[in-house]
């Protein structure tokens, strides 16, 4: 059970990492529309 | 008499009578579609829908003028920020966006525009952002292409942008860092309550609540911050105030700053003396679901903040003042002063109110009356802030600036309307207040009388109480439920701007409707006829030739076969009639007094006299038909009622709604309109100016204290009836200055689309109340239960996030504003009128 003194913290460090993209990704906006991007995958690139 | 057959235009999905396109502007846009090669664009038309497809402008190809103020530079540089590589990026508003098909159209911009490197539009809000080089393409190329397929273009101000995205995203950011905190802390909360601390590693358990200690504590600072400094706010201005009364002003923050406190101090305590128990997992857990509640709210008033950005980004920012005698000032719009004279110049808006001092043009009001007519005008006429000068240089002399302007001051209202709350979300924050006092007190009687009982469960029982009590419903589901309930709703092209609207809606008792064209055609087609038919076949082929509405009437009503009697010698009168040679006989068609002085000889029946008068009287326009000099046939023109305005009147009594006209109509049409649907007359108001109805709703109000008035409106004369109403319902095609006044925003006309928002405020409503209403049953039972020592905390601790997933999840799965059954009716109608099409000829 002592292995629980290194795993929980690597766990807290991936979360920090986790954070840190989507501190990123808010920053480049890609959270300000979140309904066309639905509509777009839903287009053929043709013609 | 035929029936009209309905055909519906080709472009927009609308009704058409007659044609492959319901007016020209569809025409328009269909053919530079297809010319264009983006034929896909019907087929995703579909998809995403919220109203009729965009139509083309109705001033026909606008001038290149229209768009010249896109090449200024000021204007870009006020607008748009630059990129690497000498590319700018703008964000443009757009007017006339409803569908996936606007995106797939739009976004393929690149393909056709040299110089525009990507198009990115957001549906929801209307915005593209656009990404380009002015040199390779000027922005007034883009504004001129997207004008093509029937797309208004406006320039939202860098900087306000910037402001309300800001706010919004560190809002997110905030609730996501939250959240994986409070889910960490969770997860580490699981063991400590399977045991950890009674059968486990000691040294473990120790580690865990030392752990949880230091994420709740950075939960605290960074969350928590935002009640703290809220509720200390609050504090401060009830101690200023010092009254009995201003106690109930207390926000919500405080009991939640309070809540937090004490369960921080005791949980810290206990982690340090490492005895007792520690709450930092249900602390997290609400900081991160209020400040949920929080974003979703500030989320949910996007369409209120854009609509007045909207209007603000119609306004220019610099005018160019005049000082001497050939000198220009460039100044702030706002700085502008009453009494100065500044210039415009072709293509440009008007910064000011004003009247005109030197120059003579034509001006597009469109932003403030829907009429995108040019109006010509010349010296000494007035002219307000936000319209577009089309033709030449004005010189005007200023009478209100910046917030003084009509446009001014309706940005004005908006902002001080836009901070209010609704008032079951003032409600439920009350009752949260409450709630947790309540939560506290009983918290507190339970250990006491526990440790008089038996002192080793005391604890266990006071915690199961705080753990399995709940105000999720209160703080978090409420205000979800309103925001969902707003996002279905612009699914079906109905867009409300506050949610507290919802609530007014689903209380609605009166409804004014602003023009009798919501109830009926809106055009002039055959009523009554009387006399022979063969006659009014004539006045008909007669009047082929003309467009006046009456003869566009008379000619819908007759249908032809297969060759048209020949005419000739026609002779058009305005304002009396038409008179030619029909078949080898000659015909007069028109008003009696014009038609009598056209026939000689020919004596007025005394029953024709009568029916004529009978027919003005009901309000229909009379129109005689006299083949040889002899009266033959007089025919009642009037506007046809909309074919299910009889019953949805009647749908909108039964909900306990009476509706009301208001229009500036002509009165007798207006009083004969209402009759036939039965109106109350007191309620019914024609030849009604702006004045006329800002008042007649001010009296309403007045006398009806506990109604609930909704104001359907369209254009900038109805804005200030609009704000005087309790909800005010702007229709599509109206100008961006009833946009802005408005509460709701419909993409669809009519009764039916008004029905429709009633009926789903109705259901949202419902919603919030289940909610209520299960979570008070809820926190009732749970909190007895645990007083009363039956509940352990593992339970509790199961129990709670079960409970607030129900009411969350019920929240979320309404169906308020879903498409009803009768869509399906009009696709198959729909295709039917295909199969028709394709064999008549």
């Amino acid at each position: 059970m002592s292995v629980l003194y290194f795993l929980v913290p690597l766990a807290l460090l991936l979360a920090l990492g986790a954070m840190g993209a989507f501190f990123w990704a808010v920053r480049r906006g890609q959270f300000d529309d979140l309904d066309t991007p639905a509509i777009r995958i839903l287009m053929d690139d043709d013609n | 008499m035929k029936p009209t057959t309905h055909q519906i235009c080709e472009h927009c999905g609308l009704p058409s009578v007659g044609a492959r396109f319901c007016c020209a502007g569809c025409e328009a846009v269909f053919h530079a579609i297809h010319d264009s090669g983006l034929e896909g664009f019907y087929r995703l038309r579909e998809i995403a829908s919220s109203g009729p497809a965009p139509i083309g402008a109705d001033f026909g190809a606008p001038s290149a003028g229209h768009f010249a103020r896109f090449d200024a530079p000021e204007y870009l540089e006020r607008h748009a920020v630059m990129e690497e590589g000498g590319l700018y990026g703008v964000e443009l508003y757009l007017e006339g966006i409803h569908c996936a098909g606007c995106v797939w159209l739009i976004e393929r911009m690149p393909r056709f525009l040299d110089g525009v490197v990507d198009a990115r539009l957001d549906l929801g809000r209307a915005r593209l952002s656009l990404r380009f080089d002015p040199a390779l393409c000027p922005l007034s190329r883009v504004a001129q292409w997207l004008a093509r397929f029937g797309y208004t273009a406006f320039a939202v101000r860098a900087e306000r942008i910037g402001a309300r995205t800001r706010l919004e995203r560190s809002m997110m950011v905030r609730v996501g860092v939250c959240w994986a905190i409070a889910a960490n802390v969770m997860l580490l909360a699981i063991a400590l309550y399977a045991g950890l601390e009674h059968y486990g590693d000691q040294a473990l358990a120790s580690a865990a609540r030392w752990l949880s200690l230091l994420l709740c504590t950075a939960s605290m600072a960074y969350g928590g911050s935002v009640f703290f400094r809220r509720a200390l706010a609050s504090l401060r201005v009830v101690a200023a105030e010092r009254s009995a009364h201003s106690l109930r002003q207390v926000s919500m923050d405080v009991p939640i700053s309070l809540g937090l406190l004490v369960g921080y101090v005791h949980s810290t305590v206990a982690t340090v003396t490492g005895t007792g128990e520690v709450w930092f997992d249900s602390l997290a857990v609400l900081i991160a679901a209020v400040l949920t509640a929080r974003w979703l709210q500030v989320r949910g008033r996007r369409a209120a903040g854009d609509a007045a950005e909207r209007l603000l980004s119609l306004l220019p920012s610099i005018a160019r003042r005049v000082c001497g005698d050939a000198d220009y000032e460039e100044i702030p719009a706002e700085s502008l002063r009453p009494g100065d004279l500044f210039e415009v110049r072709a293509g440009e808006v008007v910064a000011a109110d004003g009247w005109i001092e030197q120059g003579s043009s034509s001006v597009m009001s469109a932003v403030l009356t829907g009429e995108s007519r040019p109006e010509a005008v010349g010296p000494g006429a007035a002219i307000e802030a936000g319209v577009t000068n089309l033709g030449s240089r004005l010189l005007v002399r200023v009478t209100a600036s910046g917030r003084q302007t009509r446009v001014g001051k309706l940005l004005q209202w908006v902002e001080e309307h836009g901070e209010r709350r609704a008032p079951i979300v003032q409600l439920a924050d009350r009752l949260g207040g409450v709630f947790v006092l309540v939560i506290l007190a009983a918290a507190l009687v339970t250990g006491l009388v526990w440790s008089l009982v038996d002192p080793s469960q005391a604890v266990s029982h006071v915690v199961a109480l705080l753990v399995i009590s709940c105000p999720c419903a209160l703080g978090m589901a409420t205000p979800l439920a309103l925001t969902v309930g707003v996002g279905q709703g612009a699914r079906r092209g109905i867009f409300i701007k506050h949610d507290d609207v919802l609530e007014s809606l689903a209380r609605a008792t009166h409804v004014i409707f602003d023009k009798t064209g919501t109830l009926t055609e809106g055009r002039m087609t055959v009523a009554e006829t009387y006399g022979s038919e063969q006659a009014v076949r004539l006045a008909a082929a007669l009047e082929v030739h003309s467009n006046h509405p009456i003869a566009v009437a008379l000619r819908d009503a007759v249908t032809f076969g297969p060759t048209q009697p020949e005419c000739s010698d026609i002779e058009e009168q305005p304002g009396g009639g038409m008179r030619g040679v029909v078949e080898g006989k000659v015909v007069a068609v028109g008003h009696l007094d014009w038609v009598l002085s056209q026939a000689t000889g020919s004596a007025c029946a005394r029953d024709d006299a009568v029916l004529v008068a009978r027919m003005a009287h009901d309000g229909l326009t009379p129109v005689v038909v006299s083949v040889s000099g002899r009266i033959e046939a007089v025919v009642g023109l009037g506007d046809r009622l909309r074919p299910k305005a009889q019953e949805l009147i009647a749908s909108l009594k039964a909900r306990g709604i009476t509706p009301a006209l208001l229009s500036g109509d002509h009165p007798g049409v207006v009083d004969a309109t209402a009759a036939r649907l039965g109106l109350d007359t007191q309620f019914v108001h024609g030849g009604a100016t702006p004045e006329h109805k800002v008042r007649f709703v001010q009296q309403m109000r007045k006398r009806l204290p506990q109604a609930t008035i909704i104001m359907v409106g369209d254009g900038v004369n109805d804005a200030a009836a609009l704000q005087a109403a309790h909800v005010g319902v702007a229709v599509h095609g109206g100008s961006e200055a009833a946009l802005v006044a408005a509460d709701v925003f419909m993409t669809r006309e009519g009764v039916e689309a008004i029905l429709e928002l009633v009926q789903g405020a109705g259901r949202v409503m419902n919603v919030v109340h289940r909610n209520l209403l299960g979570s008070a049953i809820y926190n009732a039972l749970g909190i007895t239960l645990a007083m009363l020592g039956y509940i352990a905390p593992l339970v509790a601790a199961v129990a709670m996030p079960v409970s607030s997933l129900g009411v969350v999840v019920s929240s979320l799965v309404q169906r308020s504003f879903v498409r009803r059954n009768y869509t399906k009716r009009n696709t198959q109608r729909r295709s039917e009128n295909h199969d028709t099409e394709e064999c008549t000829p």
